[in-house]
């Protein structure tokens, strides 16, 4: 018995250690499905908007099946009320923590505390400076140069327009704004014939937005393209276009979650090319990774593990489909 | 003649002086616009144009349309801080009446209704049950904020409206050639306060009210159904500019009211226009050059791209300045002292 027990021993040792560096068993331990009464936090920036809904129903679904919990502590588009609420959130010791970044720094500290306390800690689609076990979310730098590059095609040399272009962010330090203006103007700054006329902040308002666009307009009646940073204030712009009866000449862009509206946005000539990361396949996303979180899951290296939003883009055309679309 | 009529009177002849005089305050503002205009005119393209006029003139109806309504309550040494929510409520209401299927005349009918009551609850808070304005018009801002986002429009911020819906057609068009539907009815609004304020016997007590409420009361003026009426108008007035901002955006957005610094500038309107915090003076010459700095202002800085919380900032300085320019002009004293009315 011992000689066979003796040569067997080493292939053995040698299957366990290649489990054990399997992704899944980073931790030495096996991948854990049993997840149920696990507790999950999400705090947005606010609820009530198509986005956060979707990201949530998206979730709650993936919660259902396993048994987990998802409480959402709503901050109401108060970034003062956000901060208190992580803070709370952080003490209650959840196993996963779902964070809507308003701005790249406002949570980084409280994010960091949180990792450090063992509480893994989901970004979804707004990201912090402060990296974080996971991220959920569009590539907004992919979205600022594809439409950066799309503007250059329609309003550029050769394309006999003025080039001139007016960007409304919704906050000038939130994460899509902060890196699509860097990936835009990227884009733009080898392409002189592109004039970027007006770079103002309409704090996500679609009345804010109109008016901003309005008086843009009056000043540069020649403007070839709008690039707003979320459809639904960018609707205020697409409003101030058409009220001037410009919707012909001026190339509304916008992205956004791609809800119904945006489609009916589209066909009503308020929005005219929407680079959608679909936030009901968002909300999907997130409940994946939370479960993968929750069963263990980390990168191999330790580094924040990623899924990107797959695009859709949503014009008038040929290519339009109301299906590109969701419905809450 | 009645004590009534003569009441009346006399306070009428005080009234008229005050509001002939001009503050010292208003000639400051109107020197600065004067300045502004002539800096912008020279330094950016494009101010000076008709068309950029006429952005100004569309961009300001609604702040004009609700200053008119807090000018009044101020007048009479109140304050308002509902009227953002209840221009919001105003909106929503009549929107979901319209997507209902009702037609817009009675959509329009209830809208008016219930924006009623709630200036009148406002108004019997004030007048009856005495609590002071600013804690009851805050306390009912959050009442109508949270009623409507979670009883009305479950959770939601945001309800876009219908190309379909009549208001948005309508303050999409010109009334005349040239003149935008929100700038007619901006015009309307400002004509009728200011006739309301001049040259009704309403108008007469709400500067008593404001001038000295005791002496008002004591002489027998109905300070308190006058005072039902102000906010009333005021809630009136907080729906017309909740018609025209909605429509004009397509969207009715509950965080105008939770977010926004509109209700801010509303009251910098009034009070850089120079009608005192403490009432009874100024009237709609005032709004206009309250209103004027501010779309001057406002549109200036977003021909140069100032961000947008650059301007805040720069809003801000001019209110500190604005009312500290008025405690010079106009100092507290024994018979203007409203420490607590507030």
């Amino acid at each position: 018995m011992l000689p066979i027990m003796t040569n067997r021993l080493p292939r053995v040792a040698a299957a366990l250690t290649i489990l054990a560096s399997l992704v899944l068993c980073a931790g030495g331990a096996r991948a854990n499905s049993n997840i149920a009464g696990k507790k999950v936090i999400f705090v947005p920036i606010s609820m009530g908007i198509s986005l956060t809904e979707a990201w949530a129903r998206g979730m709650k679904q993936h919660a259902a099946i396993y048994g987990y919990t998802v409480d959402i502590r709503d901050a109401h588009f108060n970034t003062g009320a956000m901060s208190e609420l992580l803070a709370k959130a952080i003490s209650d010791k959840p196993d996963v923590l779902v964070v809507h970044n308003p701005t790249v720094q406002l949570l980084a500290r409280q994010i960091k505390q949180a990792e450090s306390e063992g509480i893994k800690v989901l970004q979804i689609n707004l990201q912090s400076n402060q990296p974080s076990t996971a991220f959920v979310g569009a590539n907004w730098e992919r979205i600022g140069r594809e439409i950066a590059e799309d503007i250059v095609k329609e309003c550029g040399a050769g394309s006999g327009k003025s080039g001139e272009v007016a960007i409304i962010p919704g906050q000038l330090t939130a994460a899509d704004s902060v890196i699509m203006n860097e990936a835009a103007f990227k884009v733009f700054a080898a392409h002189p014939e592109i004039k970027v006329v007006s770079n103002q902040a309409s704090n996500w308002e679609p009345e804010k937005a109109r008016q901003i666009t309005a008086t843009v307009i009056q000043q540069h009646p020649n403007l070839c393209a709008i690039f707003g940073h979320w459809d639904v204030h960018t609707m205020g712009a697409g409003k101030a276009v058409k009220d001037a009866h410009l919707e012909d000449k001026i190339i509304v862009y916008a992205t956004g979650g791609g809800d119904d509206k945006t489609c009916q946005a589209v066909e009503d000539k308020i929005l005219d090319r929407v680079w959608s990361y679909d936030a009901a396949g968002q909300g999907r996303d997130a409940g994946t990774m939370i479960d993968i979180l929750l069963q263990g899951g980390v990168a191999a290296d330790h580094t924040m593990l990623k899924i990107e939003s797959p695009m859709k883009i949503i014009k008038a055309g040929p290519t339009y489909d109301r299906n590109l679309c969701f419905k809450l | 003649m009645s004590s009534q009529a003569m009441s009346v009177n006399t306070v009428s002849r005080i009234a008229g002086a005050r509001l002939r005089g001009g503050s010292l305050l208003e000639y400051v503002v109107v020197g600065v616009i004067v300045v502004l205009v002539v800096l912008f005119s020279i330094f950016i393209p494009g101010f000076a144009t008709l068309g950029n006029l006429r952005v100004i003139a569309s961009n300001s109806a609604a702040l004009v349309i609700l200053s008119c309504g807090m000018g009044m309550v101020i007048i009479s040494r109140g304050l308002d801080l509902s009227l953002i929510a209840t221009m919001v409520a105003g909106a929503t209401i009549f929107s979901i009446s319209i997507d209902a299927g009702w037609s817009w005349p009675v959509a329009l009918g209830l809208t008016l209704l219930a924006v009623g009551a709630i200036g009148f609850v406002n108004g019997w808070l004030v007048a009856y049950v005495e609590i002071s304005a600013m804690l009851a018009t805050l306390a009912s801002a959050m009442v109508i904020t949270g009623l409507f986002r979670f009883g009305v429009l479950r959770g939601e911020y945001l309800l876009l409206l219908s190309k379909t819906n009549p208001a948005v057609a309508f303050f999409s068009s010109d009334i005349l050639p040239g003149l935008a539907a929100p700038v007619a009815l901006m015009i309307v609004a400002f004509v009728l306060t200011s006739i309301l304020l001049r040259y009704t016997t309403a108008g007469r007590i709400t500067y008593a009210l404001g001038d000295n409420f005791q002496a008002a009361r004591l002489t027998g003026l109905p300070v308190r159904t006058t005072t039902l009426m102000i906010y009333v108008y005021a809630a009136v007035m907080a729906l017309l500019a909740g018609l025209v901002t909605s429509a004009s955006s397509g969207t009715v957005d509950f965080r105008t009211v939770t977010n926004g610094t509109l209700l801010f500038e509303v009251i910098l309107v009034v009070v850089l226009g120079g009608i005192p915090l403490r009432g009874g003076r100024g009237g709609m010459r005032n709004i206009l050059i309250g209103a004027a700095l501010i779309a001057v202002l406002r549109n200036g800085m977003t021909l140069v791209d100032l961000t947008t919380q650059t301007q805040d900032v720069l809003k801000g300085l001019v209110m500190i300045i604005a009312i500290a320019t008025d405690n010079y002009f106009n100092p507290r004293d024994t018979e203007t002292d409203t420490i607590g009315d507030l």
